[in-house]
C-alpha cells in the first residue's frame, strides 16, 4: 500500500458527513502529490488540509480548494511553500472560509508570477483589504482571484501600493475600490513598468485626498500619463502626488489639465518644464501645476529658454504673495503678462497694428488700414494666402505673429520691412499704372506691339497683360521688376530701414532654389530675383548665352535709377520678357559651364540699352516653343508679399464706380459682368482651384459678388457693413443678427483680485445696450406726483446757473481801475503807507463744464418692496386676530396704492434728477447695470452723453426694472470710460444701489464679500485717478460697514428713509457740483 | 533785428537786418500790394510754418529807403528808413484795453499809458496779431474801425479818436488747425481782410530753408524735410497739427551741433509733437525708417 493509499484509508472516516467530491479530491490530491512529497511531508500535507475542514462549518469549501491546489503547484516547488501554503490557508480560514477559498484558487497561478518567496506578503496583501465584514471580505476575495492576472503584468512591489489604494478607497466605497481592481490589470498593463509605481503612489495621494476621482483616474489616467515624456513620468506624478498632498480640490482635474498640457509640448521640453514646476511646488503645488497647464500657451510666446526667466519672476511673486503667485500662473494677472509680453519675442499684430497703421499713413499720406492676412484670403476675392504680406490698395495686410526671429527687435523690424514694402508700393505708385503713359528711361515699346483686335480690358495693367502670349511669365517677370524698383526706392528713401532689409534679401538669397537645376528660362527668371535681391554675385549661367543674361541684369539695374516709374517697369517687362523667350525652356544637358557673371562696366550697361530699345521697329511678341519644359513660377519672396495689381487696380475701379453710383452718376463703363469673367480667366494672379471649390461657373460667380460686395458697389446690398470700419479689440462689436435686437457692443475689463494684489486681465465682459423703451407715462406720472419738489428743484437749479461773466475785482492788472481800491491806494499814498497795488478788476468767463454718469444698480434685489422692509409685522405679538388686522389693514393700502420698490424710487429719483440736470444743462449719462457672471455684465443705456434727453429717454426709464446680479466694478469702469470721454473738466460718477456688490465667481464663493468690495473699490480708485469724483449712494441701511470700505476717502452715503431718496438725490448733485 | 541788450520802446522796434525768407509763391507781390493800397491782410496756416518770419520779412523790405510810399497826414517816419514793427501775441485773456493802453495809478492820480495797437496807430507801424482768434472777442470793436476806409481808433476811456498814420497796416494771423465752434473768425470781421494762405513749403523748398536757417547741410535737410513731409501725414489722425518747419530747424541745429540724427528727431519733433504714446511710437518708426 502506497503511502497516500494509508493515509487515505485512515482519514476517510473523517470525511463523513461531507459532500462526496471532498474525498474525492483529497484522495486525488494526495494520490498526486505522492511522487512529489517524502511520506512525511504527504503527511504533513494531508494533515494540513484536514485541520482546516476542522476550523469552522464551512471551512471544508477551503479544505477542498487545498486538495485541489496542491497537485496544480509547480513540480519544482519547495516543500516549504506547501507548508507556508497551509499555514496561511489555515490562517486565512480562521477569518473567512470564502476569502480562504479564493487564495487557495488562484494560489498555483499567482505563485507562477510570483514565486514561492512572495507568497505570504501576497496572502498578507488580501489580509489587509479584509476588515472583517462581507464586503471587505468580498474585495479581499477578489483582490486574490485576480492574483493571476495581476502578477502577470506587475511586481510585489506594485501590488503592495495597489493595496494600499485599494484599501484607501475601500474605506469610502467599496464598490469603487472593486470596480478599481477589476480594472487594474488591464491599466497597469498598459503602463511602461516604471511607470507603474508613481501611477499607484499618487493614486494612493488622490485616494486619500479626494477619493471620488480615483474611478476618472483609472479609466483616463493612463493615456493622460502617457502624454508626459517617457523619462519625467514619474517626476511629473510626484509632482502631482505633492498637489494631492497639500491640497483637495479637484486634484485629478489638475492633472488632467496639466497632462494635456504637456501633450502639446515638445518631449524634449517637458524635463526643464517640470524642473521648473518643481521649483515652484514647495510654495503652491497649485501654481506648479498651472504653470504645466499652461505651458503650451506660454511657450507659444517665449522659447523654452526663456521660461524660466518667466517662471522666476513669478517664483518672485510667488515667495512674497501666495496669492499674487498663483494668480501669476494661473495667466490671470496682468503682471504675469507684462512679463511675458517683455520676454516674448514674437510680434504680435493685434499689438502693433496700430502703430504700423500710422506708419503707414505717414508713409504713404493716405487713410491705410492694418489687417491680417487671413482676413484678406477669407474675404475670397483672389488672395488665398494667409501668412503672406499684401495689399489690395486701401488696407495693408500682414502676416497675424512674426517670430522668425529670437530677438522682440529683429521681428519687429521684419514686420516693419513688410509694412514698408507695402506700403511703398502705394507711395511710388505700383497700383496707378497706365498703359498711354510714357516712361521715363526707356523708347517706349508698347505702342509699338499690336494689340489683339476687339479687346476690352477693364484695367490698364490688364491691357498690357494683353500684349503676352505667356501671361503667367510676364507676370512673374513684371512682379520681380516691380519688386526691384520698390526695393530700389525704399532703399532710397528710407536709409533706416536699409539694414534690415538688406538683411532679409541676405536671407531670401540663401533661400532660393539651386539655378543649374532649372530648366534654362526659368533660370534666367530665378536670376532675375537674385539681381532684384541684389545678389548679383549669386548668378549662375552658362558662360555660352552670357549676352541675354547680362542684357537682362542691365534691363533691371535701370529700375533702380531714381526717376523709375510704373511704366518703367512695364517696359523693363516687355524687354525682359522677350529676352526670356529667347531662352528655351529646357534643361542643360551638355557639360556646359555655370559661372558667376564677369562683372559688367557702366559702358557695356549703355550699349545693351541702346542694343535692346534702338529697334523702333515692331516687337515681335514670342510664342511658347514645341519641347519646351512647361513653365514654373519663381519661388515667392517672403519680404515682399503677394503682389496682384491686376486685382488691386479692378478693385479700385469698381469702388470708383461704387462711390459714382452713390453719388448718383452712371459710371460711363460701369463693368459687366462677362468683362468681370474674362479678366478672371485669363489673368495669372488668380488661382481659381485654389480660391474656391465647385465648379468653375459657381466659383466665378461667387468671386464677383465676393469682388464686388468688397468695392461696395451698390447693386449689391452691403451698404452699412462695409462703410464701418472693423472694430478694434476694445470694442468688438457683435451686431444682432435679427434688425430688432438692440445693438450689443462688448468691452472688456480688467477686474481686481485683491488677494493676488493684481488684475485679472480682461477678465469681464460689459455688454452694452440700450434699454429697450416702454411708454413715457412713468415720467409724467412721475412728474405729477411730485410736481412741488419738481418746481423747487428746479428753482434751485436754476440759481446755480453761472452767469456768463463774472466781475473779479482786485487784481494788479485788470481791464480797468477800480474806484475803491483806486480811492484806499490815493489815500496809502497821501500818508505814506506802502499801498497795495491791486487796484483793477476784470471780467471773467466763467462756463460750468460739468459732466455726470449716473449709474442705477438693477439687480434683482431691487425689487423689494419698500413697505416690506418699513412695517414687517412684529412676530413677537402671537395675537392671531391682530396679525389679521394687520394683515388686512396692509393688502387694503397695497391695493389701494401698489407698494413702491426700491427700484421705482431709484426710477423716480431719475426722473426729477433729469429734470434738475436739463435745466442747468451740464451733460449727463444715465446707466443702469445687472447682469449674471464675468462674461455677462449688461450694461444699459438710458440716456448717452451725447445723446438729447427726449421722448426716448422718457420711454427707457419705464423699463428699468430689476434683473440679476451687482457685479459693480465693471460697469464703473465702463462709466469711467464712458466719462473720459467727454471733455468735461469736472466729472463725476454716481453710484446708486441698494446693496453690497455680489455676483456669481465675485469672490472665492458666494458668501465671500471682500472680493467684490475690494474691486469696486479698486474700480472707485481708477475713477479718481482719472480725475471723476466718485460718489456712492446706497438705500442699504446696513451699507455703513461696506460703503466705508469700498469708499474710504471718497464721498459716500446711506440714504436712510428710502422714500426720501427723489429728494436726496437732487440735492446732493449741487453739493456735489457747486 | 535789434542788437541784444538795446531797450526799445514797442514802436521804435524794427526790422533793421534782413531777415531770411523763401519765397514759396506770389506772397509778397500781393503783400506789397496790399500795403500800397492799405489793405489789411490775414496770414492763414498752420503753426510754424513762416507766418511772422513773412510778416518780419515784409517789415524790413517795406522799410527800405527805395520803396516808395505815398504822400500822407503827418506820419513821423516817412519813406525813408525803417518801418516800425509791432507784434502782439493774443491769448484768450487779451482784451480791448491790452491793445489800446489804460490808466495807471500816479502819485497825482491816474496817468495813461498807450497799448501796443495805439502806438502803432499813431506811428504808423505794421501791426501784427498773432493768433488773433484766441484774443476776446471785445478786441474786435478796435480792429473793424480800424480796417476799414474810416482807418480810426477810438479810444473810449479818453474819449478820443486816433487817425492811423500813413504807414500803418494791420496785420493778423490765424490757424485754421485750431478751428473749435467757439474759436473761429466771425465773418464780419474775416471779410475786411485780404487772405494770404499759407501751406507747408514742398519739400525741396523746405529743405533749403531747414539748411540755411540750422547750417546742416543740403542732404541731412532733405531728410529732414521728408520726415516733416510724412509725418504731416498723419494730421487728423493722432495729431492736431502737422510738425512746424520751425521744429525741423530745431532739429537741424541739433544735428549741426552734433547730435545723432535719430536722437535729434526724437526730441525735436517726435516727443515735440504728442504725448500720445502710440502716436509717438509711429513717428519714432518713420524715424528710424528715414534715418540711420
Amino acid at each position: 500500500m502506497t503511502v497516500a493509499g494509508g493515509l487515505i484509508a485512515r482519514n476517510r472516516s473523517r470525511f463523513d458527513g461531507f459532500p462526496e467530491p471532498l474525498l474525492e479530491s483529497y484522495e486525488s490530491s494526495l494520490r498526486a502529490l505522492e511522487p512529489r512529497l517524502t511520506p512525511t511531508q504527504l503527511e504533513a500535507w494531508s494533515q494540513g488540509g484536514l485541520d482546516l475542514m476542522a476550523i469552522s462549518l464551512r471551512s471544508w469549501e477551503s479544505a477542498a480548494e487545498y486538495f485541489k491546489a496542491g497537485p496544480q503547484l509547480a513540480e519544482s516547488t519547495p516543500w516549504d511553500t506547501y507548508e507556508q501554503l497551509a499555514r496561511e490557508a489555515g490562517d486565512l480560514t480562521e477569518q473567512s472560509a470564502p476569502l480562504a477559498v479564493s487564495f487557495l484558487r488562484s494560489a498555483p497561478a499567482t505563485l507562477t508570477h510570483i514565486g514561492p518567496n512572495h507568497l505570504a506578503q501576497w496572502a498578507d496583501f488580501g489580509r489587509r483589504l479584509y476588515k472583517g465584514n462581507w464586503k471587505s471580505s468580498s474585495l479581499a476575495a477578489q483582490f486574490y482571484d485576480a492574483g493571476p492576472d495581476l502578477f502577470g503584468t506587475i511586481r510585489v512591489s506594485h501590488a503592495g501600493r495597489l493595496v494600499l489604494f485599494l484599501d484607501e478607497l475601500a474605506r469610502h466605497s467599496y464598490e469603487l475600490a472593486a470596480a478599481c481592481l477589476t480594472s487594474a490589470p488591464e491599466v497597469l498593463g498598459r503602463l511602461e513598468g516604471g511607470d507603474r509605481m508613481p501611477f499607484l503612489t499618487f493614486g494612493v495621494e488622490l485616494a486619500q485626498t479626494s477619493w471620488a476621482d480615483s474611478r476618472l483616474y483609472f479609466d483616463r489616467g493612463v493615456p493622460l500619463i502617457q502624454r508626459v515624456h517617457g523619462p519625467v513620468r514619474e517626476r511629473y506624478l510626484t509632482l502631482a502626488a505633492q498637489v494631492a498632498r497639500d491640497h483637495s480640490r479637484s486634484v485629478f482635474q489638475y492633472f488632467e489639465d496639466a497632462a494635456h498640457a504637456l501633450g502639446e509640448v515638445e518631449p524634449d521640453d517637458h524635463g526643464p518644464v517640470i524642473e521648473l514646476a518643481e521649483q515652484l511646488a514647495p510654495h503652491s503645488a497649485y501654481a506648479a501645476m498651472d504653470f504645466i497647464s499652461n505651458a503650451p500657451e506660454v511657450l507659444e510666446k517665449v522659447h523654452i529658454d526663456e521660461l524660466a526667466a518667466w517662471q522666476n519672476h513669478g517664483l518672485g511673486i510667488l515667495a512674497s504673495s501666495k496669492e499674487g503667485g498663483e494668480a501669476y500662473f494661473r495667466l490671470q494677472s496682468s503682471r504675469g503678462e507684462e512679463v511675458l509680453d517683455t520676454l516674448s519675442a514674437r510680434v504680435e499684430l493685434a499689438k502693433v497694428g496700430d502703430v504700423l497703421r500710422l506708419y503707414a499713413k505717414a508713409l504713404t499720406g493716405r487713410n491705410i488700414s492694418i489687417h491680417a492676412a487671413a482676413v484678406l484670403a477669407e474675404k475670397g476675392i483672389g488672395w488665398v494666402d494667409e501668412e503672406r504680406a499684401s495689399t489690395d490698395g486701401t488696407t495693408i495686410y500682414l502676416p497675424e505673429v512674426m517670430e522668425l526671429y529670437r530677438a522682440k527687435e529683429e521681428n519687429f523690424a521684419a514686420v516693419k520691412v513688410f509694412t514698408t514694402h507695402q506700403a511703398a508700393r502705394l507711395e511710388f505708385g505700383s497700383f496707378t499704372f497706365s498703359f498711354d503713359r510714357p516712361s521715363t528711361l526707356f523708347e517706349d515699346l508698347r505702342p509699338t506691339i499690336q494689340e489683339a483686335p476687339g479687346a476690352n480690358p477693364t484695367t490698364e495693367i490688364e491691357r498690357f497683360f494683353d500684349l503676352f502670349p505667356d501671361r503667367t511669365l510676364a507676370s512673374d517677370i513684371h512682379k520681380i521688376a516691380e519688386g526691384t524698383r520698390i526695393d530700389a526706392a525704399i532703399t532710397r528713401n528710407y536709409a533706416g530701414i536699409r539694414r534690415a532689409l538688406t538683411r532679409m534679401q541676405r536671407e531670401e538669397l540663401a533661400r532660393r532654389p539651386e539655378v543649374s537645376e532649372l530648366p534654362l528660362r526659368q533660370a534666367f527668371v530665378e536670376n532675375l530675383v537674385r539681381v532684384s535681391l541684389d545678389g548679383t554675385d549669386a548668378l549662375r549661367w552658362p558662360a555660352a548665352q552670357q549676352d541675354a543674361m547680362s542684357n537682362g541684369i542691365s534691363v533691371l539695374q535701370q529700375l533702380m535709377a531714381e526717376s523709375a516709374s510704373i511704366e518703367d517697369t512695364a517696359e523693363a517687362t516687355l524687354r525682359l520678357y522677350q529676352l526670356a523667350m529667347s531662352i528655351k525652356n529646357e534643361r542643360e544637358e551638355g557639360d556646359e559651364e555655370w559661372d558667376s557673371l564677369p562683372d559688367m562696366d557702366q559702358e557695356s550697361l549703355q550699349l545693351d540699352m541702346s542694343d535692346l530699345g534702338g529697334e523702333g521697329a515692331a516687337m515681335e511678341m514670342g510664342e511658347p516653343q514645341e519641347g519646351d519644359v512647361e513653365y514654373e513660377s519663381p519661388q515667392d519672396i517672403d519680404f515682399r508679399g503677394d503682389f496682384k495689381p491686376e486685382l488691386v487696380q479692378l478693385l479700385m475701379k469698381l469702388r470708383d464706380d461704387a462711390e459714382l453710383g452713390d453719388a448718383g452718376q452712371i459710371s460711363p463703363d460701369q463693368l459687366t459682368e462677362e468683362q468681370l469673367q474674362e479678366l478672371l480667366e485669363k489673368s495669372a494672379e488668380i488661382d481659381l482651384d485654389t480660391l474656391l471649390e465647385g465648379d468653375l461657373q459657381n466659383t466665378t460667380g461667387m468671386f464677383l459678388s465676393n469682388l464686388l460686395k468688397e468695392a461696395g458697389t451698390p447693386t449689391l446690398d452691403s451698404d452699412a457693413q462695409s462703410d464701418q470700419p472693423l472694430s478694434d479689440l476694445s470694442t468688438g462689436a457683435e451686431e444682432g443678427e435679427e434688425p430688432l435686437a438692440p445693438i450689443v457692443t462688448t468691452y472688456y475689463y480688467d477686474e481686481w483680485d485683491f488677494r493676488a494684489q493684481d488684475y485679472k486681465p480682461r477678465w469681464c465682459a460689459v455688454k452694452e445696450a440700450a434699454l429697450e423703451e416702454g411708454e413715457d407715462e412713468f415720467y409724467e406720472d412721475t412728474l405729477k406726483e411730485y410736481a412741488a419738489l419738481v418746481a423747487q428743484t428746479r428753482k434751485q437749479f436754476e440759481l446755480m446757473k453761472p452767469e456768463l461773466f463774472r466781475k473779479i475785482k482786485k487784481l494788479s492788472d485788470g481791464e480797468d481801475i477800480e474806484l475803491d481800491p483806486a480811492i484806499e491806494w490815493m489815500i496809502d499814498v497821501r500818508t505814506g503807507v506802502s499801498p497795495s497795488d491791486k487796484v483793477y478788476w476784470r471780467r471773467n468767463k466763467v462756463d460750468r463744464d460739468v459732466a455726470i454718469a449716473f449709474l442705477l444698480d438693477m439687480s434683482a434685489s431691487t425689487d423689494e418692496e419698500i413697505a416690506r422692509r418699513d412695517q414687517q409685522y412684529d412676530d413677537s405679538d402671537d395675537d392671531p386676530r391682530k396679525y389679521l388686522s394687520w394683515w388686512v389693514t396692509k393688502r387694503r393700502q397695497e391695493l389701494a396704492a401698489p407698494p413702491k420698490r426700491i427700484i421705482d424710487l431709484e426710477k423716480e429719483a431719475t426722473v426729477l434728477l433729469i429734470t434738475a440736470l436739463e435745466t442747468i444743462g451740464d451733460d449727463y449719462g444715465i446707466y443702469g447695470f445687472s447682469g449674471y457672471g464675468r462674461d455677462n455684465v449688461e450694461f444699459y443705456v438710458l440716456k448717452d452723453f451725447d445723446e438729447q434727453f427726449g421722448e426716448t429717454t422718457k420711454k427707457r426709464i419705464d423699463k428699468v426694472t430689476p434683473i440679476r446680479s451687482t457685479r459693480m466694478g465693471p460697469a464703473i469702469r465702463h462709466a469711467i470710460h464712458k466719462l473720459s470721454e467727454t471733455e468735461a473738466k469736472v466729472r463725476i460718477l454716481v453710484l446708486l444701489s441698494d446693496g453690497r456688490p455680489q455676483d456669481h465667481g465675485y469672490g472665492r464663493d458666494r458668501t465671500e464679500k471682500e472680493y467684490a468690495i475690494h474691486d469696486t473699490k479698486q474700480a472707485l480708485n481708477e475713477a479718481k485717478r482719472e480725475g471723476i469724483t466718485p460718489f456712492a449712494l446706497t438705500v442699504d441701511r446696513a451699507g455703513h460697514d461696506y460703503l466705508k470700505t469700498m469708499c474710504e476717502d471718497m464721498g459716500y452715503e446711506v440714504v436712510g428713509d428710502i422714500e426720501s431718496l427723489p429728494r436726496r438725490l437732487p440735492a446732493l448733485y449741487r453739493s456735489l457740483t457747486e | 533785428m535789434a542788437p541784444g541788450g538795446l531797450v526799445l520802446a514797442a514802436e521804435e522796434f524794427t526790422v533793421r537786418e534782413e531777415p531770411y525768407y523763401l519765397p514759396l509763391g506770389d506772397e509778397i507781390e500781393l503783400f506789397e500790394a496790399a500795403f500800397e493800397q492799405r489793405i489789411p491782410v490775414l496770414l492763414k496756416g498752420p503753426t510754424g510754418c513762416g507766418k511772422t518770419r513773412f510778416v518780419e520779412y515784409m517789415s524790413w523790405r517795406l522799410g527800405r529807403p527805395m520803396t516808395h510810399i505815398s504822400q500822407g497826414g503827418e506820419a513821423p517816419l516817412d519813406d525813408e528808413g525803417p518801418r516800425p514793427f509791432v507784434t502782439v501775441a493774443c491769448h484768450e485773456d487779451l482784451t480791448a484795453s491790452d491793445l489800446v493802453g489804460r490808466y495807471l495809478l500816479d502819485t497825482d492820480g491816474t496817468r495813461w499809458i498807450d497799448g501796443p495797437l495805439t502806438r502803432a496807430v499813431k506811428t504808423g507801424a505794421i501791426c501784427y496779431l498773432d493768433e488773433v482768434v484766441e484774443a476776446r472777442k471785445d478786441t474786435t470793436v478796435l480792429i473793424h474801425p480800424l480796417t476799414d476806409y474810416r482807418r480810426l481808433l477810438p479810444i473810449e476811456k479818453l474819449g478820443q479818436v486816433v487817425e492811423a498814420a500813413d504807414g500803418f497796416l494791420l496785420v493778423i494771423s490765424y490757424n485754421p488747425g485750431y478751428q473749435s465752434a467757439l474759436k473761429d473768425l466771425k465773418h464780419s470781421t474775416r471779410q475786411r481782410f485780404i487772405s494770404v494762405e499759407f501751406t507747408y513749403p514742398t519739400r525741396e523748398q523746405e529743405a533749403e530753408i531747414i539748411s540755411h536757417e540750422s547750417g546742416v547741410d543740403l542732404a541731412v535737410s532733405i531728410e529732414l524735410a521728408k520726415l516733416g513731409e510724412k509725418v504731416r501725414n498723419l494730421k487728423e489722425h493722432g495729431l492736431s497739427e502737422g510738425v512746424s518747419t520751425r521744429l525741423l530747424i530745431y532739429a537741424g541745429r541739433l544735428i549741426e551741433r552734433g547730435i545723432e540724427p535719430r536722437r535729434a528727431a526724437q526730441v525735436g519733433v517726435t516727443w515735440a509733437l504728442t504725448d500720445d504714446l502710440e502716436v509717438q511710437r509711429s513717428i519714432e518708426e518713420v524715424v528710424t525708417s528715414i534715418f540711420e
